[in-house]
């Protein structure tokens, strides 16, 4: 087996009786773009902390290529890092901050010249060179954060929540431009978030973190699609908790009944369960129909509310256990009137949806 | 906001009233003894007969004048100096130090402002005599140095609150040691307090009296020694010229730190 690029070992971080990380252990390919995702707390932050060098796991090795990272000060690392504040140095220009490790690093003039033209062409702030960080917006000061991170070619890349203090719009502008800059420089880039859409819209693949460990690991589509857990399922994108009680699993296939008495059979079996085990049925809200399908299943609903959210409708039903369900089928699938509140079935591949341990 | 200068009514004259009349008082003093300083009189009479320059002539006439001035210029100097850069090691343990009686440190710091002066001036001078540290360009730097240590630990301690340690860390991460990252980012970063430390500090030094009476020879006087002792001699107007130039030094310095603070601010 080839050397990982970067690879984190049974990396352990304890603060007095919190254990903020728990032996998480990750391999990461040159040139990947890997997010940790997570609630506040899961870990996410302090394992990236650790990799910079800021804070010194408890237990535990961070290998760059090979060789530990640990025993080396974060100025001797060579790690580009953007945070999650802005951090440019307020009393250099834009030209001046991005010049910066290059300069520390005693590089020739010339070379710092054209590096920094360089730079800020790649984040398309050239004409922004001899103001001050107090003069640009927060989308720019990210832009020149990342331009000077990047400065000194550094194999891998940092970022900390570097998009949280901004606008939703400018977001994803800033997005589309980390993602760019990714494709452009294919520098390996370490990504925190706790932002499920912005981790989707970025990532190669996504560490979903939880309680200090990780959840699991994966494209964005297995996160999605073949959640794990029931806590990434109900992290990555909205999900529908169905109580049942699992009967049987054959061929793969399990059979449950809802808590209303009604008989579900098709579902994918997501583990091993026993005969009258409680478990918790998971249904995406965009999974559901108002059509009867061939091979769908069906669940009696009373609907409570309809809005229009463009692309989708919302619809907020009850099922006759009385647990609320969330229905978002896409608007040109269901016509207004078809949805108006009142007692029906709604639809579902069983194919779809998942069964965890309640 | 409830008490919004502009919706006060009539009590914004009231206001204005008051405030110009505190101003007066404080400064009234000083206008006096600047038009003394220009007055022909020798008594210090008041309304002055008639203008005059010949006490600043004398004033500058007079090589125990320059001495004393030129003395309490290099006293306070060296006070700044050494105050900031005592200060700026002080600030960063009190600010980012986690240490048991960080805040004992910090009053310990401060408390020249708060101890009657007489009291320090009192207890330096026998110190001080015993360590054969009276009368000299260093005991007198020390001393002040210790007066001067409040005004400036508490303009750079406040910047260092301010600056967000992220910026620091970012610098190390760029790939500057710990101590080159504080020097090239963090120390420009709160130059504002460190300015208005230096200027703080020099002041503290160039106007104090009670320890420099203390502290003074024959040899070695500062500026209000010098006043201070021809005061008690004879009144003569040089002494209200002598004033006046320490006071348009004052004047002069606080203008040119708000001049420099709105300047390094935007």
């Amino acid at each position: 087996m080839t050397e990982p690029f970067l690879s984190i070992r049974k990396l352990r971080k304890a603060f007095g009786a919190f254990t903020a990380v728990r032996d998480v252990t990750l391999d990461i390919p040159k040139g990947e773009f890997l997010t940790f995702l997570g609630p506040s707390g899961s870990g996410k932050s302090t394992t990236l902390y650790a990799i910079a060098g800021f804070q010194d796991p408890t237990s535990g090795d961070v290998l760059l290529e090979g060789k530990s990272l640990l025993s080396v000060p974060s100025h001797k690392r060579n790690i580009g890092m953007v945070f999650q504040r802005y951090t440019l140095f307020p009393h250099l220009t834009v030209a001046e901050n991005t010049a910066f490790p290059l300069r520390v690093r005693g590089r020739p003039e010339a070379e710092i010249k054209r590096k920094v033209a360089d730079m800020l062409s790649l984040v398309r702030l050239e004409s922004f060179a001899q103001r001050l960080p107090a003069a640009l917006s927060g989308g720019q000061q990210q832009r020149v954060a990342l331009a000077r991170a990047l400065a000194y070619d550094p194999p891998i890349l940092l970022m900390d929540e570097p998009l949280s203090a901004l606008d939703k719009k400018l977001r994803e502008e800033i997005q589309a431009e980390i993602r760019r800059i990714h494709r452009e420089t294919g520098v390996t880039i370490l990504y925190v978030t706790h932002d499920q859409e912005e981790a989707l819209h970025l990532s190669d693949r996504i560490a979903l973190f939880h309680n200090g460990r990780i959840e699991q690991i994966g494209t964005g589509e297995d996160l999605y699609l073949r959640p794990a857990t029931d806590f990434v399922a109900g992290f990555i994108g909205n999900s529908n908790f169905l109580a049942a009680e699992h009967l049987e699993t054959a061929a793969g296939a399990s059979t449950i009944r809802l808590a209303d008495g009604s008989l579900i059979s098709g579902i994918r079996a997501n583990g091993s369960f026993q005969h009258g085990q409680k478990t918790r049925l998971m249904i995406r809200p965009e999974a559901f129909g108002l059509e009867r399908k061939p091979k769908h299943a069906e669940l009696s609903v009373d609907i409570v509310d309809v809005a229009f959210y463009g692309e989708r409708r919302r619809i907020v039903a009850r099922t006759r256990a009385g647990q609320e369900i969330d229905i978002r089928p896409t608007s040109s699938a269901v016509a207004a009137s078809d949805a108006s509140p009142g007692k029906r079935q709604v639809f579902f591949d069983p194919a779809t949806a998942f069964l965890f341990p309640a | 906001m409830l008490l919004d200068y502009d919706r006060l009514g009539w009590l914004k004259v009231a206001l204005l009233g008051f405030t110009t009349l505190v101003a007066a008082f404080l400064l009234l003093p000083v206008v006096f003894i600047v038009l003394l300083s220009f007055g022909s009189s020798r008594w210090l009479a008041f309304p002055p007969p008639g203008w005059t320059l010949k006490w600043y002539e004398e004033l500058f006439a007079d090589p125990s004048w320059i001495e004393a001035a030129l003395t309490s210029a290099r006293i306070a100097t060296m006070t700044a100096i050494l105050a900031v850069a005592i200060g700026v090691l002080a600030s960063f343990a009190l600010v980012r130090g986690d240490f048991r009686g960080r805040a004992i440190l910090r009053g310990l710091l401060l408390t020249p402002m708060v101890l009657p002066v007489v009291v320090f001036a009192i207890a330096v001078y026998a110190f001080f005599l015993r360590l054969g540290l009276g009368g000299t360009t260093a005991g007198f730097v020390l001393a002040h140095t210790v007066l001067a240590l409040p005004f400036a630990i508490i303009p750079i301690a406040t910047a260092l609150e301010g600056f967000d340690k992220s910026i620091e860390d970012a610098a190390i991460v760029c790939g500057a040691s710990p101590f080159q990252a504080k020097l090239r980012i963090t120390l420009p970063s709160i130059r504002i307090g460190i300015f208005s430390a230096a200027i703080f500090s020099f002041l503290a030094s160039w106007d104090e009296v009670v320890v420099a009476i203390f502290m003074a020879s024959p040899t070695l006087q500062t500026l209000p020694v010098k006043i201070w002792g021809s005061l008690r001699s004879d009144l003569t107007p040089v002494i209200a010229a002598a004033s006046s130039l320490l006071v348009a030094l004052t004047v002069g310095l606080m203008v040119v730190t708000a001049l420099l603070r709105r300047k390094l601010q935007t």
